[in-house]
């Protein structure tokens, strides 16, 4: 179920972010692609981490006031500092977490680094965000689907075409957990950058990564979370959404970020 | 708000928290003369002249694999210009802490100069990743299989040389207790586990070693078993060290029967580390190494 096949030659999603976020596990093709991306947009590495605050935030809040102890984490990337089973655990250490990436070599890195608390657990599924039948399949072994379910997909709904239904697969996704889960999205936007800017990356992006990118209006990325309420603010750019006091952001994050409870 | 832009750095980064140990300080203080010397222009050939030394000693002290010599030190920051007192203060200060003995001092006497090296970046690495096709890493050998490996090698040493060798190996395992020890990500070859090291006992021993290793959250053990034939490395074995520092790069470390290769040209490393990346694709999952494993130990 494999989606890519491991050629460093060519700029990788995760391995771009990796570097982005100050990893060492990127290769010369990753870095020149950010490096010429910076130059289009040069508020790339403040996006990068306003997405990883944004996670944090997101997982903050689902483990915490909103009480969930079950993540499907769609889209791990290489592991980092602070991944979305060390928040819940932090908060909970009894939070299972399944981590699902299409790519074998990010799946290994996430078998090695990603190690679970001892009271919750971790599991890990190779397959793509378009299989939704292998993903909650294999997800229902470690996850309760009768009880609620915090599923994050973050920064990876972009690199899904329109063609491939990515509503649909969400809807999927939502239909197989039961009402009081979540839903934690953030997507590369339209409407956040001017027209140079956001064609200039996608032409980028086009000629020189592995992924196709497609950026999405705000009412697209509402159009997730048909039928659930979205958690206050609502549709914002992630470096908005509940940003906590004094850490006020001085970029364009260029990323829709929203979190939204099945009713 | 500081956005961290890949490459940047500053003088002494990293430096003024926590005690560093000697090693990372030898290459921190290293990377940043090197950076001072190619600010001002000057060759390492210029360098080495005026510490009476070759380019090559300018290349090693560079990379952090001598120990720093406070006149050396003195001399290269007048030659690259720098004559902020309080910089120079703080270089002197910083070389002094770099020469504090190693805890493998004690062991010279059968501790080859090439393979000190090694202990030096183990001991300090954030992670130690590798690829062995012969024989189990060091850092997870039991003693009884250590003292075995150690003798295959020299037939005639005598047994207190053994002895300490066997003892160096072992004290190189206290990292697995420390506070936060490196994450250790070992793949290997179905090989290292059929190979009658020492016998079947001694075999039953390292494979039940080895199992309760992969159940410290420190360590991922991974191993590509006879039937997955294509995998990647060429190579031989070999271990990349990482370090936490941002302006260290990473070292491949490849063992040759009388020295050792340290690579750290980053066109150099990345070719070991995909190969490592893909290996870890190709191999069992950790889960499934361990069942993995006990069946071999069955099979004995």
């Amino acid at each position: 179920m494999s989606g890519t096949e491991f050629d460093t030659s060519v700029a990788h999603q995760a391995r771009m972010y990796d570097y982005l976020l100050g990893g060492k596990d990127n290769y010369a093709a990753d870095r020149a692609a950010i490096e010429a991306q910076l130059e289009i947009y040069p508020d790339l590495a403040f996006a990068a981490l306003a997405n990883r605050a944004f996670l944090g935030r997101a997982v903050r809040y689902l483990a915490g006031g909103a009480g969930i102890r079950q993540f499907l984490d769609i889209g791990t990337g290489i592991p980092t500092a602070g991944n979305t089973h060390q928040v819940a655990q932090d908060i909970a250490p009894e939070s299972r977490v399944v981590y699902v990436d299409y790519d074998p070599i990010v799946l290994a890195h996430a078998r090695a680094l990603l190690v679970s608390h001892e009271a919750g657990a971790t599991d890990y599924i190779d397959a793509d965000l378009r299989d939704t039948g292998t993903i909650l399949a294999q997800a229902s072994e470690l996850l309760d689907f009768s009880e609620p379910v915090a599923v994050t997909l973050v920064a990876i709904l972009h690199a899904i075409p329109d063609s491939d239904d990515p509503h649909g697969k969400v809807a999927r996704l939502m239909d197989a957990v039961p009402p009081g889960s979540y839903l934690a999205i953030s997507h590369m936007g339209t409407g956040l950058l001017d027209r140079e800017t956001q064609h200039g990356l996608e032409s980028h992006s086009d000629r020189m990564m592995q992924q196709r990118l497609t950026a999405r209006s705000r009412e697209q990325v509402a159009g997730f979370f048909e039928g659930m309420d979205l958690v206050p603010p609502g549709v914002v750019r992630v470096d908005e959404w509940r940003q906590e006091s004094g850490a006020g952001g001085a970029g364009n994050s260029a990323l829709w970020g929203a979190v939204g409870r099945k009713r | 708000m500081n956005t961290v832009v890949p490459g940047s750095d500053q003088p002494f980064s990293g430096l003024d928290d926590a005690p560093v140990e000697a090693t990372v300080l030898r290459m921190m203080l290293g990377g940043q003369l090197r950076r001072l010397r190619e600010a001002a222009g000057i060759t390492p050939e210029r360098a080495g002249f005026e510490i009476r030394a070759s380019r090559s000693k300018i290349s090693r002290l560079e990379t952090g694999r001598v120990k720093l010599k406070p006149r050396d030190v003195t001399d290269l920051l007048t030659l690259y210009g720098v004559t902020d007192e309080s910089v120079r203060a703080k270089f002197q200060s910083l070389v002094r802490q770099s020469n504090t003995p190693d805890w493998w001092s004690k062991y010279s006497d059968v501790l080859p100069g090439w393979f000190e090296m090694y202990l030096g970046l183990e001991t300090v690495a954030s992670t130690i990743r590798s690829f062995e096709i012969q024989f189990v890493h060091g850092l997870f050998q039991t003693e009884d299989y250590a003292r075995t490996v150690t003798r295959l090698g020299r037939k005639t040493a005598p047994a207190d040389e053994i002895e300490a060798r066997v003892r160096l190996r072992l004290s190189r395992q206290a990292l697995h207790a420390r506070q936060k020890p490196p994450r250790i990500w070992s793949v290997m070859d179905e090989a290292v586990l059929r190979r009658p090291v020492g016998g079947a006992a001694v075999m039953r021993g390292q494979l039940r070693h080895l199992l309760e290793a992969a159940k410290m959250p420190h360590v991922t053990l991974q191993v590509i078993p006879f039937s997955r034939g294509r995998h990647a490395a060429e190579s031989g074995s070999f271990t990349v060290l990482r370090f936490e520092e941002r302006d260290l790069p990473d070292v491949v470390y490849l063992e040759q029967l009388t020295g050792a290769i340290y690579l750290d040209q980053r066109s150099d490393v990345e070719q070991y580390l995909e190969v490592v990346d893909e290996l870890s694709g190709e191999a069992l999952t950790p889960a499934a190494t361990t069942r993995f494993i006990e069946q071999v130990a069955k099979e004995i």
